[in-house]
């Protein structure tokens, strides 16, 4: 296995006086969908936002493709290839599809927005994930349904040469057929050569889509094993207990 | 010992090398061509104008690369003037596509599929033909037609053996087709459905440069689409690939077949809505039915997708261990059992898959989704204008 795109190595992050992660270590690799499992409250979105510069981390190691960097801000996270979609999508409704894509990141020729430029490079991203249900990049949000704007948050973030999306339970309160043409998506954008961190609570999506899992328990990185490599019912030890078999937490941590 | 080959037959070799890659890659660069097939320039240039003579193949500057020097001529495959009809005989329907060459679908027509004999099945698929055939450019041309039916074929004529769901015995659904449209139709070739998907996903879809394949192809029956070492895997007759009737359960339910317990009698259409309870639907939306009823939370729908994804996985990992294939491609009604019930299936493979043989297999959908069958009969179709462009 070649150098991990992203690697993170004993980050420690408080609020107060709560510790929410513990000596956590992660790594994702190009061309993998890491699963980032674990129970409510177990660190995962933290995780998260301490990976695309929301929170400071407040002592680790923080590499990207073997190098360390420092990571203050999201732009700082960006300019290294990070971007993140959340739950909520961030898009806004009253604007078309390449405006979205665009927001705060506009091109222009000279004093003008360059738009056909943008409307070509937002086809084009689209094209490239193979998205055939929107019809128009000029539709505004408002008007497409929950599986095409996960579509275009998704795409949104994969037009920024970007080397890691996460995506933060892209699936929920999506119906059937949206959530499995979006777990394609997901598969492929890691199959097109990007990092792809899942954040998901549905076991069968994590085992549809991911390469490996990684498992979070009170605040503590339980493990992270090949997807080939486990079963369902071990994840769900290790969600719950922290613990299964040889996986997991040493006895005495997992008590702690 | 055994004289070289002739020029003329290196150079049938390698203009069906230049077809058959501008017909998988689309517009190409003489430049890249060269690179590409490791021919020297000037062959592929005389061999682009043998090709572009017989029409076969256009020659055009490019729009603008942006560097200096002459700019290499792009040559496209004419997929508006060379096809081949396409067409997908299923358990509830009848679909026809008019393909052209480079995989281009330029006109497509479904219909309910008529009870009864491979003659009945034929008569939609010969009206489509008819009708796309009046919107053809007359200086256009014909290779022939490809069919993909869910049954057993045999190789050599394309005589339907056994097509369970269909209810089909020695069904010449290729020479039926050809006999009522001999004039638009030079030639029919009839293929395994499981097997054409497999050919589509393998020549443009999620399988291009994967050598060592398994397409899994479900509806009511099961089948396998195999690709190894590159090759198709049809076996001696052509029959090969019918995993669904690979007895996983010697006390399990009667199949259509004659056994019993057959792997499609777990896995398949009926096994799921059995299971569901809902025994009366029939067809691919009464499985996605199931599959969202299950996702809403529904308990009996959830045990029944659950319990076929167990079976699922259990199959798989017997044909992983067997074959050893870098990717699993789950297909028709398969492609919403297998992304609902993911953890099953992967925790059985893991469990039952050796180590050494799971380790990198892949478990992806399709990319071409319902068009593989008909891409993948037209990929028939085209295989003898491939393999000697000029003859």
């Amino acid at each position: 296995m070649g150098t991990p795109l992203l690697e993170l190595r004993g980050i420690n992050k408080s609020f107060g006086p709560v510790q929410v992660l513990r000596d956590v270590a992660f790594t994702v690799h190009p061309g993998e969908v890491t699963a980032l499992v674990g129970d409510n409250g177990a660190g995962k979105s933290t995780l998260v936002k301490c990976i695309g510069g929301i929170y400071p981390i407040d002592s680790g190691e923080y590499l990207m493709e073997g190098k360390q960097v420092h990571v203050h801000n999201p732009r700082d996270a960006a300019s290294h290839g990070v971007e993140i979609v959340y739950q909520d999508l961030a898009l806004c409704d009253n604007l078309d599809i390449v405006q979205n894509m665009f927001l705060g990141r506009e091109r222009r020729s000279g004093m003008i927005l360059d738009e056909p430029t943008m409307e070509q490079l937002a086809q084009q991203t689209l094209a490239s994930l193979s998205v055939r249900t929107v019809k128009s990049v000029r539709q505004r949000v408002a008007s497409l349904s929950g599986g095409q704007r996960q579509t275009v948050a998704i795409a949104k973030a994969v037009l920024w040469n970007s080397k890691l999306v996460i995506l933060d339970e892209p699936t929920a309160a999506l119906g059937v057929a949206q959530t499995q043409q979006v777990l394609e998506l997901v598969r492929r954008l890691a199959d097109n050569g990007l990092a792809v961190v899942l954040i998901s609570h549905n076991m069968n999506d994590v085992f549809a889509v991911s390469d490996r899992i990684a498992m979070l328990y009170l605040g503590r990185m339980a493990a992270q094993v090949k997807t080939s490599d486990v079963t369902h019912s071990q994840v769900v030890e290790l969600i719950t207990s922290g613990r299964s078999g040889a996986l997991g937490l040493a006895e005495e941590g997992a008590a702690a | 010992m055994r004289a070289g080959p002739s020029q003329e037959e290196i150079r049938r070799q390698n203009l069906g090398a230049l077809l058959r890659f501008v017909h998988v890659r689309g517009s190409i660069s003489r430049a890249e061509l060269t690179s590409e097939l490791g021919l020297n320039r000037s062959t592929i240039g005389a061999l682009t104008a043998d090709l572009a003579a017989v029409g076969l193949v256009s020659e055009e500057a490019p729009r603008e690369t942006g560097r200096a020097g002459r700019p290499s001529l792009v040559v496209r495959p004419s997929s508006e003037l060379v096809y081949a009809y396409a067409a997908s005989v299923e358990v509830d329907r009848v679909r026809v596509a008019r393909i052209g060459l480079g995989g281009v679908i330029l006109d497509q027509r479904e219909a309910p599929r008529p009870r009864g004999e491979a003659i009945e099945a034929v008569r939609p698929v010969a009206e489509f033909v008819a009708q796309m055939a009046e919107q053809v450019k007359p200086q256009a041309r014909c290779i022939g037609a490809g069919i993909a039916v869910c049954g057993l074929v045999r190789r050599e004529d394309g005589l339907v053996r056994l097509g369970p769901h269909l209810g089909w015995l020695d069904e010449p659904l290729g020479h039926a087709l050809q006999d009522r449209l001999p004039d638009l139709l030079p030639q029919v070739a009839v293929g395994n459905v499981a097997d054409l998907c497999a050919l589509a996903e393998h020549t443009r879809g999620v399988a291009v440069g994967c050598d060592n394949i398994i397409y899994m192809y479900g509806d009511v029956g099961v089948g396998a689409g195999i690709i190894a070492g590159g090759r198709r895997v049809t076996g001696h007759g052509g029959y090969g690939g019918e995993v669904g009737h690979m007895v996983v359960n010697p006390h399990g339910r009667p199949c259509g077949c004659g056994s019993r317990g057959c792997w499609e009698t777990e896995i398949g259409e009926h096994a799921l809505l059995r299971a569901a309870g809902r025994d009366t639907a029939l067809g691919s939306e009464a499985v996605l039915a199931v599959v969202e009823a299950a996702a809403r939370g529904d308990a009996t729908a959830q045990v029944a997708v659950r319990q076929v994804g167990d079976w699922l996985g259990f199959g798989v990992a017997n044909l992983v261990n067997i074959f050893n294939p870098e990717l699993v491609i789950f297909g028709g009604t398969l492609r919403d059992v297998y992304l609902a019930s993911a953890a099953q299936v992967r925790s059985r493979l893991n469990s039952i898959g050796l180590p050494a043989t799971r380790e990198h297999v892949r478990l992806r959908t399709p990319k071409l989704g319902g068009d593989a069958a008909l891409l993948g009969a037209a990929e028939l179709a085209f295989e003898q204008l491939l393999a000697d462009p000029l003859g």
